[in-house]
């Protein structure tokens, strides 16, 4: 019978350490995960998501400042605190222990310069003016493409009169899907009602799941908010099973934040283009009615 | 073997380079996942080869290694932050707390919110008829480890190293190897010590004393209500036990006693003392018992040009934290061999601060347990100690809890000796002590009228 057990027990979405908090211990994870979050204007984003033998929490121990971010444990995990004190002294007497902080330092670090340089790219070419919205949706659909792989995606707005997801973009066997969704129906409903993304590694067991003549195994669903308003998701889907990780759906939240700049800015653009037709209606016909008058 | 000026060129490990690492107990395997890990950062690519003829996965004498068997907890953290993290299967209980038993009251200390900080092991398969299942031996996984990182295990006895130039390894009269670097890595137990003691190089191992250990058998849940997730230690007036710890592990509790001139029948002497009896459940049995060496001093000249003995070999910490001795002294070889060279003036640069260090602090230690020796034989001093301890965990706003915590960081090895020392310093804790003797002396003037 396993006796292990070291450590500390936390259960599925107990807080480990918050941000700004002072950080007086790093913490090894001796089982589960655990995810790092952060929680920005558009809601909670998960930085990075940590297996067992990683270490975190050592920001704060050499800056000295407060936690930059949330430790959250995902599932049952097992985390084993070290102290700082102790840490210090040990690495004073003997400074190679650094060598694998700094490893770990240096691995997240050229993670995150990846990261930074795919949603720079994104950036470029979704957050531009673009009048038209397919256009947008069809643009921000290819990026997520690029970013992840997968077999089907779409890109669903909702349209406020109607309250239902409509499909603007899609590929693979999304394109011929015609689907109209209602909030709070079916995965993407769901997660247009909670505003939280979501990575489904079996879709069949998902009671939310709305059967469909296309196999889907596994799929990402990602909110599109701007200033807390939901404006709609982003699916990518794969036949397979336990297709995508974490990091997948890390890297699309931050691409959904940038989409959903983009969108505001095609929305924004129509709405001026409206008005601004109007005022040029109003300002000819005001112009003919002087005319006449004249 | 002459020592060198300087690092010279022909010392310094190079692509090829071989080791030799004679034992593959966890000396050995720190040695061998530092020497491994190191090389690698600085672009060298070295052969290690660990020589052990054990089975750490056996059952019974076969794979056992005389040891306690004890994580503390400064090396649990020590060796997750080296990415070293021990599986459940290694683990066989998670310790939080020490039981501090005397003939005049028992003290419980605690780690803050109950972290299981301190993994009890089996060195080896455990008692006989343990072996297979779920478990794992500690030294098992880490040798795994060390051949993960490259290292190279042959179980094979070396018998006889040869001074060429380089050593050269023999068994059976056969050459196996010769090697730029002999690391001995072996216990006072083993015969592997006359080796290096006839290579002609000036090592002589170090002094030993004996313990005793015993397996004893009951059942889980008896070693739930009675140890809990505790080590349970002993301090009693006995002109031969030093101290006496009983330390939990699934099924069985590892019984270690520390003293002079132990007899093969103190195991059952010690048992059936009333404070041991009130510890332990009605029904458990003696699985096996031994009395093996333990280090108590220092090997002399414990390196040369392409040698290094480390370990218990060498020097290790005194009565505690065998195992962080082992990394210590492990992780410090490695370094000088693969930063500095492997002659005689690298490890006299790199090594022997490390190795001095340790008997500096040993001294440190035999000083405190003397301490605790005349707190062991005085009952006034013995009620004053548990009157204080009592205290301190009773105060909650008492963050410093100085007595508590130099107890705690002695017994659990947790704390270097001579940082335990000058805690022992604090004016405060002897104020406390001064009143815990009045209080205890004053008990006894009430009784006597």
């Amino acid at each position: 019978m396993l006796k292990g057990e070291l450590g500390r027990n936390y259960t599925d979405g107990e807080i480990i350490f918050r941000e700004g908090e002072k950080g007086e211990v790093m913490y090894a994870i001796q089982s589960g995960k655990v995810k790092i979050t952060r929680v920005t204007s558009s809601g909670e984003t998960t930085i990075a998501t940590l297996q067992p033998g990683d270490i975190f929490g050592e920001m704060a121990l050499f800056d000295r400042l407060p936690r930059s971010a949330n430790a959250v444990a995902l599932g049952d995990a097992r985390v084993l605190s070290i102290d700082k004190k102790k840490l210090f002294t040990t690495i004073n007497r003997d400074p190679t222990l650094v060598f694998k902080i700094l490893e770990a330092m240096s691995h997240r670090i050229r993670s995150l310069n990846e990261e930074l340089a795919k949603l720079r790219d994104a950036k470029a070419k979704v957050v531009k003016v673009c009048p038209d919205m397919k256009a947008t949706c069809g643009m921000i659909l290819d990026q997520a493409k690029e970013f992840v792989k997968a077999e089907n995606g779409s890109l669903m707005l909702l349209d406020d009169r109607e309250k239902k997801l409509v499909i603007m973009a899609a590929f693979g066997s999304d394109r011929v899907e015609k689907a109209h969704l209602s909030e709070g129906y079916g995965i993407a409903g769901d997660v247009l009602k909670t505003g939280m993304a979501e990575l489904i590694n079996c879709v069949s067991s998902d009671r939310r799941f709305v059967r469909s003549p296309i196999e889907i195994g596994s799929m990402l669903c990602i909110p599109l908010k701007c200033d807390q308003h939901i404006q709609g998701v982003i699916n990518m889907s794969h036949s397979s099973e336990n297709h995508f990780s974490l990091e997948d759906l890390s890297i699309m939240n931050s691409l959904a934040f940038y989409a959903s700049l983009a969108l505001q800015n095609a929305k924004n653009f129509a709405s001026l283009r409206k008005a601004t037709d109007g005022v040029l209606i109003h300002a000819t016909l005001l112009n003919e009615y002087a005319a006449e008058v004249d | 073997m002459g020592l060198h000026k300087g690092n010279t060129a022909q010392y310094e490990l190079r692509d090829g380079s071989k080791i030799a690492v004679l034992g593959g107990g966890p000396t050995g395997s720190f040695f061998s996942i530092f020497a491994l890990k190191m090389a690698k950062m600085m672009g060298k690519e070295i052969n290690v080869t660990i020589y052990e003829p054990k089975d750490f996965t056996k059952d019974g004498p076969g794979g056992c290694n005389r040891c306690g068997g004890i994580i503390s907890e400064l090396l649990l953290q020590t060796i997750a932050v080296e990415g070293i993290t021990l599986p459940d299967r290694v683990v066989r209980k998670g310790i939080h707390s020490y039981k501090l038993h005397t003939n005049h009251g028992t003290v419980f200390i605690a780690t803050p919110a109950f972290e299981k900080t301190i993994a009890t092991v089996y060195r080896g398969g455990g008692p006989k008829g343990m072996a297979g299942g779920e478990t794992e031996s500690f030294d098992n996984f880490l040798l795994s480890r060390a051949a993960a990182e490259g290292a190279i295990h042959v179980p094979l006895r070396i018998e006889r190293v040869e001074s060429r130039g380089k050593p050269v390894l023999f068994s059976q009269n056969k050459e196996v190897m010769e090697a730029d670097l002999v690391a001995g890595c072996f216990g006072v137990n083993s015969t592997t010590g006359k080796i290096f003691e006839e290579m002609g190089i000036g090592y002589k191992q170090p002094s030993t004393s004996t313990a005793a250990i015993a397996e004893l058998a009951m059942t889980e849940e008896a070693i739930t209500e009675c140890f809990g997730n505790s080590i349970h230690l002993f301090l009693i007036p006995d002109k031969d036990i030093k101290f006496a710890a009983m330390i939990p592990k699934g099924q069985f509790v590892t019984l270690c006693i520390l003293g002079e001139d132990l007899s093969p029948s103190i195991v059952r002497e010690f048992l059936e003392r009333t404070l041991v009896k009130s510890v332990l459940p009605s029904s458990y049995s003696i699985e096996c018992s031994c009395l093996p060496r333990m280090n108590s001093g220092a090997a002399r000249r414990p390196f040369a040009d392409r040698v290094v003995i480390c370990g218990d070999a060498g020097s290790t910490r005194l009565f505690k934290d065998g195992l962080g001795g082992a990394y210590l002294m492990g992780k410090a070889a490695a370094k000088a061999a693969v930063f500095q060279g492997v002659g005689e003036a690298d490890f006299r640069r790199e090594y022997y601060p490390v190795y001095k260090s340790i008997i500096y602090d040993n001294l440190y230690g035999s000083f405190l347990y003397a301490v605790i020796g005349q707190y062991r034989r005085w009952k006034y001093l013995t009620k004053a100690m548990i009157e204080v301890v009592r205290k301190e965990q009773r105060d909650t706003d008492n963050t410093e809890k100085i007595l508590s915590n130099i107890l705690w960081d002695m017994f659990t090895g947790n704390e270097r000796y001579k940082n335990v020392f000058l805690k022992s310093l604090k004016v405060r804790m002897h104020i406390d002590m001064w009143e815990g003797l009045f209080k205890s002396l004053l008990r006894r003037d009430d009784a006597e009228r």
